[in-house]
């Protein structure tokens, strides 16, 4: 029916009375069409925004359909502890959250933290990939950046050994972040969800310099990564950094968090404006002290996560800004006299944040039981002298992590200095796949061009306000009587509440407005996909117009 | 893919006439699939009469009976009723017209049909004014429009007919605005339509790109601003004319973007923008205190059945 336009040769072929007796199909009406629509997904500015990358609207989206396994699945092509990552990440994502510019930013995190937590309920998504090449790789350091070297290393199909100088897995998130914000057990359920992945083989207090060499790894394997991050922290360098009561603070939190009775005291002051100084901060005063943070810039300096700041401050951290320590004595009662330099801002450093300068002769005195520095940490590169250094770090020749000796790689804070969990985690899984073209003598990837969408190319027409759903959490005060987890996860329904705020920015997510509104019912509604038929399209590009999310994109014909 | 917001089944297809972006057809493919196969239409002159495809084609799958321009509802009574002399009860009449075979040349038809209560359904697919023979004016023209026998010098100084007052006014048993940039919505009141017996009216916000001087793939947010403007309210009236209900879930946009978008409304100044925005909200005003009021008649129904 339908292909051929029906012509009468004389009256005699025509119908007893004028009725129709064939349909349009004949009249080709794409030729009217100047201008051609084509599905064109894009990328959404929340997984550009992701350090590792995550396909943040694609697990989302699978989360509204209730496929929460492909959910946990995408998330784990690019970070394999979204258990970790969904509670202590300082997620860019939701900064770039196209949400951001109409509402509130979708709770990503939240979503991302509510998936890795239903593999630990549901242990048969976890598959264990045999070992089917013959390469093996070592890996040094069991923090995020090295977990996430041996996971993906593991899932491309090498054998893995785990060098780790601790007795336990983890890292910095076992040992300096505390366990209201990651629990133990949580942390233990995550590296095991990785250790299942995989075969790793796992060497407990064993570091590199004291227990082997790096030559000893490149003989027993075909590849090291590197990824012990920074562990000692920075000192002061001021007069009486020595003396009783000055501490680290990332020994601090590496006792309470393996477990130690520590007393400090009343009176706390904690030097320094990071996440550590912060996690400091926090700890002590649930241990019963008061606490001091002093920072040399200013709160909107402050390096810290922004809802770190918050918390500590809603516990009851006092904050004193713009002030740093020029000598520490002993004062009396056998307590620490503190002498602090008044500060100002002056003009920006090369981090473009404004550089504090001395204020000439003003100076106060604190009497405390406890100063805790958290001024940042630095890297410990014994036995690794063979390797390019710089400033103190590994130099990594590209963004992929190798060194300039041959087989070995390196990622992670010991390659770029304090940085995060989800750098880390990205820094790993770069090496592995670079371990791999390595192995098999292939060229790097070029960069991807990314095309993101942005809060413009939205029909917001199709969005209703609705108010971002906060994660449940236990009180202030119920915090800090205990270490118990403060954010205590989505449930079902308020999961699925926050999915559906998501917007799904560039990518299809079979809404059917293209398909409804085509005036030419040129669009066709496939399996898994929408179909244009370019024989009746028209081009008026409705279709694009009402498509919430800028999926269809549209070209000149002839060109 | 989740299962689709509207019926899948098409009773229009492809390859008809109407121009880039014609809120018509998506009318008509909407209204279709709400009323579905057992359905005959009777189309006066108008758009549609093209629309379809030249003798012996045509682009609907039910039947369809070109009629005279001034009598779309008699037509379509005598269709019902020659239906039902052979003992078809089942197939819905439709009558399918412009808003020119509908404010104007058709109203006395219409008002007779409506007044005997036959049973069908009167739809008025208004994009405004006579767009099939060149776009001149009609009784629906809104004020403020250029058409081209409204030109720029002598743009339309009268408003639009309110033709739902007239239609309530014949105390028919369902009324309704529809829009296509509301489909679900649209596809609701027809599949509503079909269950009741008497004369049903529904009118239809159909933008016209060509006759309005819009980019046709504005055509469709144009009939969503009309309706979160205000300009075209979303509504029903039951009960006999008694009962109306104004839909006001939305978020409001100005009156003034959607004229601001449109090439026919180019010339208004700024006070004659400001003038239609006056009488859009009086409009507004007037409809919620007559929804108020059919709420405290005695006998009916506080609540609506379905929405």
């Amino acid at each position: 029916m339908g292909d051929k336009k029906i012509e009468f040769g004389s009256y005699k072929e025509m119908p007893m009375c004028a009725m129709s007796v064939d349909d349009m199909l004949w009249n080709h009406t794409g030729s009217w069409r100047n201008v051609r629509p084509y599905y064109d997904p894009k990328t959404s500015p929340c997984r550009t925004g992701c350090p590792a990358g995550e396909d943040i609207q694609r697990y989302i989206f699978l989360v509204t359909e209730k496929h929460y396994k492909e959910g946990w699945e995408t998330i784990m092509r690019s970070n394999p502890m979204p258990s970790v990552t969904g509670r202590v990440c300082f997620h860019p994502c939701m900064d770039k959250c196209t949400r951001g510019d109409y509402d509130q930013a979708v709770n990503i995190p939240a979503i991302e933290r509510a998936l890795g937590d239903m593999a630990f309920e549901n242990y048969d998504w976890i598959v264990k990939t045999k070992a089917s090449k013959k390469q093996k790789v070592a890996v040094v350091g069991g923090g995020p950046a090295g977990l996430s070297c041996a996971y993906y290393a593991a899932k491309l199909g090498y054998a893995v050994t785990i060098f780790e100088k601790e007795k336990a897995l983890g890292g910095v998130l076992r040992w300096g972040i505390p366990e209201y914000r990651l629990p133990n057990d949580v942390l233990d359920k995550a590296v095991k969800v990785i250790l299942d992945s995989g075969e790793i083989d796992v060497k407990t207090e064993q570091a590199i310099g004291r227990d082997f060499s790096l030559e000893d790894l490149k003989k027993k394997y075909d590849a090291v990564f590197i990824g012990i991050g920074l562990s000692r922290s920075r000192s002061l360098g001021i007069d009486g950094e020595n003396m009783e009561g000055v501490e680290a603070g990332l020994e601090f939190l590496k006792s309470i968090n393996s477990g130690k009775k520590v007393s400090q005291g009343k009176e706390v002051v904690v030097i320094g404006g990071g996440n550590t100084a912060m996690d400091v901060a926090r700890t002590a005063r649930r241990i019963g002290s008061n606490v001091t943070v002093v920072y040399r810039r200013t709160m909107n300096e402050m390096p810290a996560i922004r809802d770190e700041i918050e918390e500590a401050e809603r516990e009851g951290v006092r904050f004193r800004f713009l002030a740093t320590p020029a000598s520490i004595a002993r004062g009396k009662g056998g307590k620490l006299s503190v002498v602090f330099q008044e500060m100002q801002l002056g003009e920006p450093d090369e981090s473009g944040r404004r550089r504090p300068v001395p204020v000439e002769g003003k100076t106060f005195t604190m009497d405390v039981d406890k100063l805790f520095t958290a001024i940042g940490e630095e890297a410990v590169l014994d036995g690794l002298d063979s390797v390019e250094q710089e400033w103190s770090l590994i130099k990594a020749a590209s963004r992929f992590g190798d060194t300039n000796i041959d087989g070995v790689f390196a990622g992670g804070d010991v390659v770029t200095g304090a940085a995060s969990v989800v750098e880390a985690v990205a820094a790993g899984r770069a090496a592995a796949e670079k371990i791999d073209r390595y192995f098999d003598g292939k060229e790097d990837p070029a960069p991807e061009e990314v095309r993101t969408v942005g809060f413009k190319d939205m029909n917001t027409a199709y969005f209703t306000h609705a108010k971002r759903n906060e994660v449940p959490r236990i009180s202030p005060e119920e915090a800090l009587s205990s270490f118990d987890e403060i954010y205590r996860g989505f449930d079902m329904a308020l999961l699925h509440r926050e999915a559906d705020r998501c917007f799904s920015c560039g990518v299809c997510n079979y809404c059917d407005n293209c398909w409804i509104f085509c005036p030419d019912v040129a669009i066709s509604r496939g399996e898994n996909e929408y179909e244009i038929n370019y024989d009746y399209c028209k081009g008026c590009l409705v279709c694009v117009t009402e498509c919430p999310r800028s999926v269809i994109s549209t070209r000149e014909e002839g060109k | 893919m989740k299962p689709a917001r509207i019926p899948e089944e098409e009773y229009m297809t492809s390859g008809h006439v109407a121009c880039q972006g014609c809120g018509a057809t998506q009318a008509m493919r909407f209204a279709l699939k709400a009323l579905g196969p057992k359905t005959a239409l009777v189309i006066p002159a108008c758009c549609w009469s093209v629309i379809d495809g030249p003798f012996p084609h045509s682009s609907l799958r039910v039947p369809l009976f070109h009629t005279a321009f001034e009598a779309a509802a008699s037509t379509a009574s005598g269709l019902k009723a020659g239906l039902e002399m052979r003992g078809d009860t089942e197939t819905t009449v439709m009558a399918w017209a412009g808003d020119g075979g509908t404010f104007d040349i058709g109203i006395q038809s219409l008002s007779g049909a409506a007044e005997r209560n036959e049973d069908i359904i009167y739809t008025c697919y208004d994009n405004e004014a006579y767009m099939n023979t060149g776009i001149q004016r009609s009784s629906s023209t809104p004020v403020g429009a250029w058409t081209t026998t409204t030109p720029v010098a002598h743009y339309k100084k009268r408003p639009k007919k309110k033709i739902i007052d007239i239609m309530a006014a014949h105390s028919i048993p369902y009324i309704a605005t529809a829009s296509v940039a509301f489909p679900e919505d649209f596809i609701r009141k027809f599949k509503k339509a079909k269950e009741i017996k008497g004369t049903r009216f529904i009118h239809v916000f159909a933008p016209c790109p060509t006759g309005w001087k819009l980019p046709p793939e504005l055509s469709v947010a144009m009939a969503r601003q009309a309706v979160t403007s205000k300009v075209f309210p979303l509504l029903e009236v039951t009960e006999h004319g008694k009962r109306w209900k104004v839909w006001k879930d939305f978020e409001p946009t100005p009156v003034r973007d959607y004229i601001k978008a449109q090439g026919r409304f180019r010339h208004l100044k700024d006070e004659e923008i400001k003038a239609i925005e006056e009488e859009v909200e009086n409009n507004w005003q007037l409809l919620l205190a007559r929804e108020q009021m059919s709420m405290n008649l005695p006998g009916l129904n506080k609540e609506d059945d379905d929405s």
